[in-house]
């Protein structure tokens, strides 16, 4: 395993223990008014409370939790998508490849931001319609991809004489195709995941996010809205806790995908020494 | 003066009881001034025969037919017997050695025979003899001699004028050749076929040399385990032969045309005391149905000889008719069309292994890679025994797939790199669901044997890219094998490995292929290679097949010019 590797997993798994020890880490429940609005930070709230007296740590603690789970939700939809399409496409080839990747084309060249908040105004704010959002828009760059590898594992030898032996569409894609291209679906299943870690920290951050669900993309959102943020220090414990937050994770995902990108193709490893 | 043998069976007693069958139910014609030849593996019951033609086995052990001109020989006296014997059918016996008596001079065993059965004065026989001795190639101071003073070659004389000197109408060679040097052969044979020539006898030869029988003979009969399978004029028999059997005798037969190396017929014949039932021959048989176990088959007509083969004589396991493909270059511009293969039509029969040579790009792969079914023709069809490949639909398709497996060029790219060998060995038995999973287990550790390598845990554990070249073209060697395919396609298996692998990749495909009587396909641009194995070679030039036939006639008198060319091109030392 390579350094990128590493860094990148340690993290994760830091923003991971976080999460789900967070009854544990987090000193309040973060929607209870545990304090006087605003306080600074002091011995009771390390990073002072929000504008109506909430924990700012639990709500950071607790958030990575919205954070995770839109990572790993809005990621396998994403390559869930990817797969299906890029699999499809790849394998059956023709007319059936020719359309889907029309519509690959098609979706690609419209530009995903303000499609984005286009959606998620229409379909509502919630976190499963951000998952679904971000899922629906983000895919068929993975299809691209996947599609790709596919076609190229469909003619290698051993996948060819699968098939004299009798194999079934299915049977050839589950044991040879699938374990083929899985390095590739991790890759894709991480840069998703950071993506979509980044996307709903925007569209919270836009006021399009779940209101219930306190992601830092809406902590970011409650703190800008405070008039005058910036006339005090307030900002430097409310607003860049998450969104140093959000760049570590994506950081995090980012390095992971750098160090799985370099075992899929060894032309990409720098020398270190 | 014709002998009729009818239904000859002839019965030795074994454990005290009439147990062994050397000879059963053998029937044939001899007309005077014709020969016929007995030909099969040493035990088939050949001498047997030859010994009940002059009564000279137990009389309650031979029953059947045996007539000379009508007359009834079978249940004969002693005393009777040996009026027929000498005068109407001598036999010139197989161990020179013994046959003489040491004692007595040459001549006066030459002229034995006419005192006693024709009744002449001992001047007058000696007279005759000195005649007959010239006819052999004997000379006057050779009848003076005494049996030890005399060599191998002129000892065999000695006895055939023996046998001539009472004029027999049936005169039968056993083993005429054996033990002799290649020059007193040639000279022997040359005196036999004179003999022939002069017409009136009926000649019986008895021999495993093909060659003497081709050259002595106008018709030849197959005796298998006391049988006769295939009967037939010599010269068509012995250049198509029908019964499997015949085939792979004549196979097994050293041969100066050709330079394959020489093939056995898979297993041992059959114990004469406990034959198998059904078809003798079905146990080595590579094309035996289910019938073969059960029924014997009777000698039947097919096309101007007889067989004893419930299939009709050897089938034609795989054929290909008018095969085309095309293939549309560069997809995006405008296309160009390239064939591939153009027409290409071939059979291959059961147990054959025939080599399809051709330069790169002549469209071998192609044509191979359609015979497996791996790329559909644009043209023509592919008939499995009879059945066609082409047109066959999901379990069917299926099942004739299985019967003929591919052996690809790259090993490496025939494996996944993720699969361990346990799993790529097994991978068709799990595709087509056979047996239990300690069956499949089974098997692979078998096929693996087969080709040579290990069947350890360790080794079966291991990925593609732990093993050698040469032992990943056996692992999918043995992968080809576990579903039990009638033909394997090899397509340049070894032109990936060193030359000493390679030698060993070819001689294991040509052992694993008599012993499990499979049919091979060899693709190759190596005639120097394939020459070595291959009973039939076809050339392949620009996707068509150019010339066609028997391996040793395509190498050593080329018709086609790619043929010269691909011979001249061919691999030599100094």
């Amino acid at each position: 395993m390579r350094g990128e590797l590493w860094f990148g997993l340690i993290l994760l798994a830091l923003c991971g223990a976080v999460a789900g020890l967070a009854p544990v880490l987090a000193p309040y429940d973060p929607r209870a008014f545990s304090g006087q609005p605003l306080e600074r930070p002091g011995p009771a709230h390390p990073l002072g409370t929000n504008d109506v007296g909430q924990d700012i740590l639990s709500e950071l603690i607790y958030g990575a939790r919205v954070s995770l789970i839109v990572a790993l939700a809005a990621g396998s939809g994403t390559v869930l998508l990817g797969l299906l399409v890029g699999g499809i496409a790849g394998y059956a080839g023709g007319w059936l490849d020719q359309a889907l990747m029309r519509l690959v084309d098609g979706m690609m060249s419209l530009p995903r931001l303000p499609l984005l908040i286009l959606f998620a105004t229409f379909l509502g704010s919630g976190l499963p319609q951000t998952i679904a959002v971000i899922s629906l828009l983000f895919w068929p760059t993975t299809a691209r991809i996947i599609r790709a590898q596919v076609q190229s594992v469909r003619e290698r030898g051993y996948v060819r004489m699968a098939r004299q032996f009798g194999a079934s569409p299915a049977y050839v894609f589950f044991r040879h195709v699938l374990p083929a291209i899985g390095p590739l679906v991790a890759y894709g299943l991480v840069t998703a995941a950071g993506n979509a870690v980044a996307m709903e920290a925007g569209l919270a951050f836009l006021g399009l996010g779940d209101p219930l669900a306190k992601s830092w993309g809406l902590m970011m959102r409650f703190a800008l809205n405070l008039p005058g943020l910036f006339l005090t220090d307030r900002w430097l414990w409310w607003l860049l806790p998450p969104a140093l937050c959000v760049t570590l994770l994506i950081l995090a995902l980012t390095f992971i995908g750098i160090g799985l990108e370099q075992n899929l193709n060894p032309r990409l490893v720098r020398r270190w020494r | 003066m014709t002998l009729t043998v009818q239904d000859l069976r002839v019965t030795f007693p074994l454990d005290g009881k009439m147990g062994l069958r050397a000879v059963d139910g053998v029937s044939f014609d001899l007309a005077p001034g014709t020969s016929l030849g007995i030909v099969g593996e040493t035990g088939a019951g050949k001498t047997t025969i030859a010994r009940a033609l002059l009564g000279l086995h137990p009389p309650e052990c031979v029953q059947g037919s045996i007539r000379l001109d009508g007359r009834e020989l079978v249940g004969l006296s002693e005393e009777a017997w040996r009026a027929i014997r000498w005068r109407r059918i001598a036999l010139v016996p197989q161990s020179v050695g013994t046959a003489l008596n040491p004692v007595y001079r040459v001549g006066d065993q030459i002229a034995e025979p006419m005192r006693h059965h024709l009744g002449l004065s001992l001047a007058e026989a000696w007279g005759r003899s000195l005649e007959i001795a010239r006819r052999v190639g004997l000379e006057p101071r050779h009848l003076r001699a005494y049996p030890h003073q005399l060599s191998g070659g002129e000892k065999q004389r000695a006895l055939l004028a023996m046998a001539l000197s009472c004029a027999p109408d049936v005169l039968i060679l056993d083993e005429p050749t054996s033990g002799q040097d290649m020059l007193s052969r040639a000279r022997l044979l040359d005196l036999l076929d004179a003999l022939r020539r002069e017409g009136g006898m009926g000649l019986l030869v008895i021999s495993h040399d093909l060659a003497a029988v081709a050259r002595l003979t106008e018709q030849v009969a197959v005796l298998y385990a006391g049988q006769l399978v295939e009967v037939g004029p010599t010269a068509e028999v012995f250049q198509d032969p029908r019964h499997p059997y015949t085939w792979g005798l004549l196979h097994a037969y050293p041969d100066m045309a050709t330079a394959r190396d020489l093939r056995g017929i898979r297993g041992t014949p059959p114990d004469p005391a406990n034959p198998p039932p059904g078809c003798r021959f079905h146990p080595r048989c590579t094309q035996a149905i289910d019938r073969c176990r059960r029924e014997e088959p009777p000698l039947r007509e097919v096309g101007g000889r007889r067989v004893a083969c419930h299939l009709g004589g050897l089938q034609t396991l795989l054929r290909a008719e008018g095969l085309r493909k095309t293939f549309s270059v560069n997809g995006g511009g405008p296309e160009e069309q390239v064939e591939a293969v153009r027409g290409a039509t071939l059979d291959i029969r059961e147990g054959e292994v025939v080599a399809l040579v051709g330069e790169t790009g002549s469209g071998k792969t192609t044509l191979g890679q359609m015979l497996v079914g791996l790329l559909p023709p644009d043209g023509g069809r592919v008939l499995l025994e009879g059945r066609d490949l082409t047109a066959a639909k999901g379990k069917e398709r299926r099942a004739m797939m299985s019967r003929i497996q591919l052996v690809p060029q790259d090993p490496f790219d025939a494996v996944s790199p993720r699969l361990t060998v346990a799993e790529i060995v097994r991978e068709p038995l799990d595709i087509q669901a056979i047996g239990t999973p300690e069956e499949r287990e089974a098997k692979v550790r078998q096929a693996l044997r087969t080709v040579g390598l290990p069947a350890s845990p360790d080794f079966l554990a291991r990925r593609a890219h732990e093993l050698s070249g040469g032992q990943l073209q056996r692992v999918v060697l043995a992968r080809a094998l576990v579903l039990e395919p009638k033909l394997i396609v090899a397509d340049e298996p070894v032109s990936m490995l060193d030359p000493s692998e390679q030698a060993r990749v070819i001689n294991l495909l040509k052992e694993i292929q008599t012993e499990r009587g499979l049919a091979l396909l060899l693709i190759s641009h190596d005639l120097a290679l394939v020459r070595k194995i291959a009973d039939r070679i076809l050339v392949m030039h620009q996707g068509q097949i150019v010339e066609e036939g028997p391996g040793s006639r395509v190498v050593t008198r080329p018709e086609h010019e790619r043929t010269r060319m691909l011979l001249e091109v061919a691999p030599r030392l100094g």
